[in-house]
């Protein structure tokens, strides 16, 4: 795989963030947090009608980016950070850069810029991620 | 309404709190829909979904999201917000494979920005294969909102 530094990862989308998923994702977590499935809860605090999505499942979209690039057994390390939330019906799209190539272990390296695209906002998730190089 | 606001000693103290430590197998039906949830197809070779990484190592380390929002004595459930996750993975997790994790609280103090304060507590989990090789850590960092001061 030939990889250089400024490349894009190429993008990944989740069209509609679905309630329905948070709500099997709380359970399967062991999650209380009602802002995750209880729309009145969310009202309450100031997010209208929409359910907020679960921090590990907005970053799951990164993950998935990556693993359509690399492979499912590439990553190495992922740093994120969450400034906004995620809500349900949100259209976001994972998307990365290239920043530095490395070797490590006799592995090759590559660390990346990721981040969750929503229209209309700032990136609601932002960080950084580490992948092996295919051969 | 709101509980009051906890002394900043008590949420110090936290730090070198430690869970009872333990083991958690990912079953293969909770990667599916764990997995399917993502918007991913199953992985192949048994591999569990990186974000397993989240509920994994706070349920085999004993404790559950619930007491880790009352061991920082969160207003409430929405008070919490995410500031950071740290991933590290040292191999692949795979289903049906018993995972040791053992976790402490690394960091917990009180904070003020723009005048909201809130309380930052980091919990570190280090998972353990079979071969009690290291697999992977994570260290999850959250604020404990204590409202405009």
């Amino acid at each position: 795989m030939k990889v250089q530094v400024g490349d894009d990862i190429p993008a990944w989308d989740m069209p509609s963030v679905l309630p329905e998923r948070m709500r099997t994702m709380a359970a399967i977590l062991r999650d209380p947090n009602p802002v995750h499935w209880d729309r009145r809860v969310c009202a309450k605090i100031g997010f209208g009608d929409h359910t907020i999505n679960q921090g590990p499942l907005g970053l799951s979209y990164m993950v998935n980016m990556l693993h359509a690039w690399t492979g499912p057994e590439s990553i190495r390390r992922i740093k994120m950070r969450f400034p906004q939330a995620v809500l349900d019906g949100d259209h976001v799209i994972a998307r990365g850069k290239v920043t530095a190539l490395r070797e490590e272990n006799g592995e090759r390296l590559a660390d990346c810029d990721i981040w969750l695209q929503r229209d209309g906002t700032e990136p609601p998730l932002e960080g950084s991620a580490t992948v092996k190089l295919p051969d | 309404m709101s509980r009051p606001l906890p002394p900043v000693e008590d949420i110090r103290a936290l730090v070198g709190h430690r869970f009872p430590g333990g083991h958690y197998t990912i079953a293969h039906w909770e990667n599916f829909l764990l997995t399917e949830c993502t918007g991913s197809e199953p992985l192949p070779d048994d591999i569990a979904h990186p974000v397993a990484l989240f509920h994994v190592p706070i349920l085999g380390a004993g404790t559950s999201i619930g007491e880790m929002f009352a061991l920082g004595q969160a207003d409430s459930d929405a008070s919490i917000g995410i500031e950071s996750y740290d991933w590290e993975f040292f191999k692949p997790l795979r289903e049906e494979h018993p995972y040791r994790i053992d976790a402490e609280i690394t960091e917990a103090d009180r904070r003020e920005e723009n005048g909201r304060m809130f309380d930052r507590i980091a919990f570190r989990f280090d998972l353990k294969d079979e071969l009690g090789e290291p697999a992977a850590r994570t260290t999850i960092t959250w604020h404990y909102n204590r409202g405009k001061r």
